[in-house]
């Protein structure tokens, strides 16, 4: 194990080459392109004993990964906005297919308006299409989750596919010290890929992906559900397998200073750090406050985060997209949904962060804690750190 | 934890700067450091940032850089430029500047300031206006990272020009001032735990 350098893609490639993947499919985009880039490099001088197939979209892409990993080999693509909302079919066709892909998602912005820098709209609007998705919050997070991710999918019980996201440009283009694994260790801790359902092969042909009629669809797809259901515990599983081979710690969901909380903001991705940086802060100053990240979004870790939360506190969630025309984004609308489920009656406080590449600064985070510390409750999600002039912005005519 | 803002022009090596800074910390230093680079629509010669926190112990935020202990100019016509270089900054704060001389214009006349002409570093060591090995043996001329690591750094990014950043590094390191009269201070502390991150 050596200690580099790495922004957030190049950790991404890193896992990926040491996991041997041998189908590269890759079609660039901000803020994902370095992972395709330096995935072509490898390829090129040797690093990587794969094929690099250059493909014309993201639906081929993701196409090429589908047809490849049938084969029985491990492939690798990544993507990221509006380049997975064009492979949404095919996102469909590899969770069908219970081909356990592994893809890195660099999460940026959906259109419109245009924007080249970080939410988490892009993988909530594929939240339901049979993907696990995991949240890293670090570079060191990006390269962990997809040896994990690949353990946990790769399982007979699981056989789903997976995204880890990271967040663009605050993680994709972060420059930090990763602790990359010898090869060695990787292999033992990642087998040969073996085809575990579908397998093309020329000497047995067959259909796959064909036409199912009413009466087996809905079968169809509760084994697609069951893996889910199986997912949770092999991923703990293979969590704690990789602390054993690697030494470092991971866990679906991760709570922060949550025991003796009053108050506590649940979030995804890199804007778990900033939270934890405040909850220090709050903390050096007598006020009980806390974090709980979700590491894996899909699936949803609902008893240990419902078990985190201890009784009294109050919960807000920090959503970065939002789910238009619902109560609130879509994190906050799980976790509402995992609370009731498990029996309780706690109001659960929506808060929209950080779209389109705005930071989640300090002020955005320590106006969700102290709103939750002095017992306001709004029904309505609230939109944090935004300007005055929202309603008037841009705007070419005036309001009916 | 130090919190560092670079500021630059596009073209003068500023998010490597950052990038190379944080490298020296985290690998050669054995501490911790991320660099946190905006971009947006770059051009060549337009103002850029980047940011930078290197740190003895593990850095938890993750955005980027509001209240910097360190503000770097690259190139002093940032603040021609209209960007608000006192952004964020304290009494407390300390300014690395790439200059012959100060000027009237400098909003941060009443801070620490430190100078150096890396302009002149670069294109003696380089035959190019390239700033940023320069600058960071600044960086390390002002006490937030050894010397050591930095050469190291440089070393494991630049490949054959490699030399030539060294030489530009230490040679910015023996000529940054901290104000118009000093001497080049010859006796700068190059044990890295003595590093502003680690006595914070």
């Amino acid at each position: 194990m050596k200690k580099v350098m790495l922004e957030g893609n190049f950790a991404a490639a890193e896992a990926m080459r040491l996991a041997r993947i041998g189908v590269v499919s890759a079609y660039p985009i901000t803020p994902q392109s370095p992972i395709a880039e330096v995935l072509s490099e490898y390829t090129g001088d040797g690093r990587l004993d794969a094929k690099y197939i250059r493909v014309e979209s993201e639906h081929t892409a993701m196409s090429v990964a589908i047809g490849a990993q049938l084969t029985g080999v491990r492939t690798g693509t990544a993507t990221s906005s509006v380049g997975l909302a064009l492979m949404f079919e095919m996102l469909g066709v590899a969770a069908g297919l219970r081909l356990p892909i592994v893809m890195p998602v660099v999460n940026r912005a959906l259109v419109s308006p245009w924007s080249l820098w970080c939410d988490h709209q892009d993988s909530m609007a594929a939240r339901d299409t049979g993907w696990m998705q995991l949240y890293a919050e670090d570079c060191q997070d990006v390269l962990d989750l997809c040896l994990i991710a690949y353990r946990a999918a790769e399982n007979g019980d699981v056989l789903v596919p997976t995204m880890v996201c990271m967040d663009g440009f605050f993680l994709s283009h972060m420059s930090q010290a990763v602790y990359v694994p010898s090869q060695q260790d990787v292999d033992d801790f990642l087998p040969p890929y073996q085809a575990k359902n579908l397998k093309l092969d020329i000497a047995d042909p067959m259909f796959v992906n064909n036409l199912i009629p009413p009466t087996e669809f809905m079968e169809m797809r509760y084994q697609q559900h069951t893996g889910f259901s199986n997912a949770l515990p092999v991923l703990n599983t293979a969590m704690k397998e990789f602390e054993t081979q690697f030494g470092r710690s991971h866990s679906p969901i991760e709570p922060y200073c949550c025991d003796d909380a009053e108050a506590i903001l649940i979030s995804l991705g890199s804007m778990s750090g900033s939270v934890k940086e405040m909850v220090d802060q709050y903390r050096a100053q007598g006020k009980k406050v806390g974090n709980l990240k979700i590491v894996s979004f899909r699936p949803f870790p609902e008893e240990d985060l419902v078990a985190a939360i201890p009784r009294g506190a109050r919960v807000g969630v920090l959503d970065r997209s939002m789910s238009m025309g619902a109560p609130a984004g879509p994190v906050c609308n799980d976790v509402r949904s995992a609370i009731s489920n498990q029996g309780l009656n706690v109001r659960i406080q929506g808060f929209v962060v950080g779209l389109g590449g705005r930071d989640v600064r300090p002020v955005a985070i320590t106006s969700a804690f102290d709103r939750l510390l002095a017992g306001q409750y709004d029904k309505d999600v609230q939109w944090l750190d935004m300007s005055d002039n929202a309603m008037t912005l841009r705007q070419y005519r005036e309001a009916i | 934890m130090i919190q560092i803002k670079i500021y630059g022009l596009g073209g003068q090596g500023v998010v490597t700067a950052a990038k190379v800074l944080c490298e020296a910390v985290a690998i050669h230093e054995d501490a911790h450091a991320q660099a946190i680079p905006a971009y947006g629509h770059e051009r060549r010669g337009a103002p850029v940032y980047a940011d930078a926190v290197i740190s003895r112990d593990p850095i938890k935020m993750k955005g980027f850089v509001y209240a910097p202990d360190y503000v770097v100019l690259f190139d002093d016509s940032v603040i021609d430029k209209g960007i608000d270089v006192m952004a964020g900054t304290s009494e407390q704060t300390v300014f690395i500047v790439n200059t012959q001389k100060l000027k009237d214009k400098y909003p941060f006349k009443s801070n620490k300031i430190y100078r150096v002409d890396a302009q002149a570093v670069a294109l003696k060591s380089l035959g190019r206006d390239i700033p940023n090995t320069a600058m960071l043996g600044a960086l390390a001329g002002a006490g937030i990272v050894g010397i050591e690591a930095v050469k190291a750094a440089i070393t494991s990014k630049f490949g054959d020009s490699a030399p030539k950043n060294v030489e530009a590094a230490e040679e910015a390191r023996r000529l940054i001032r901290a104000d118009e009269k000093a001497e080049p201070n010859k006796d700068i502390d190059t044990n890295t735990k003595n590093h502003a991150a680690f006595v914070k």
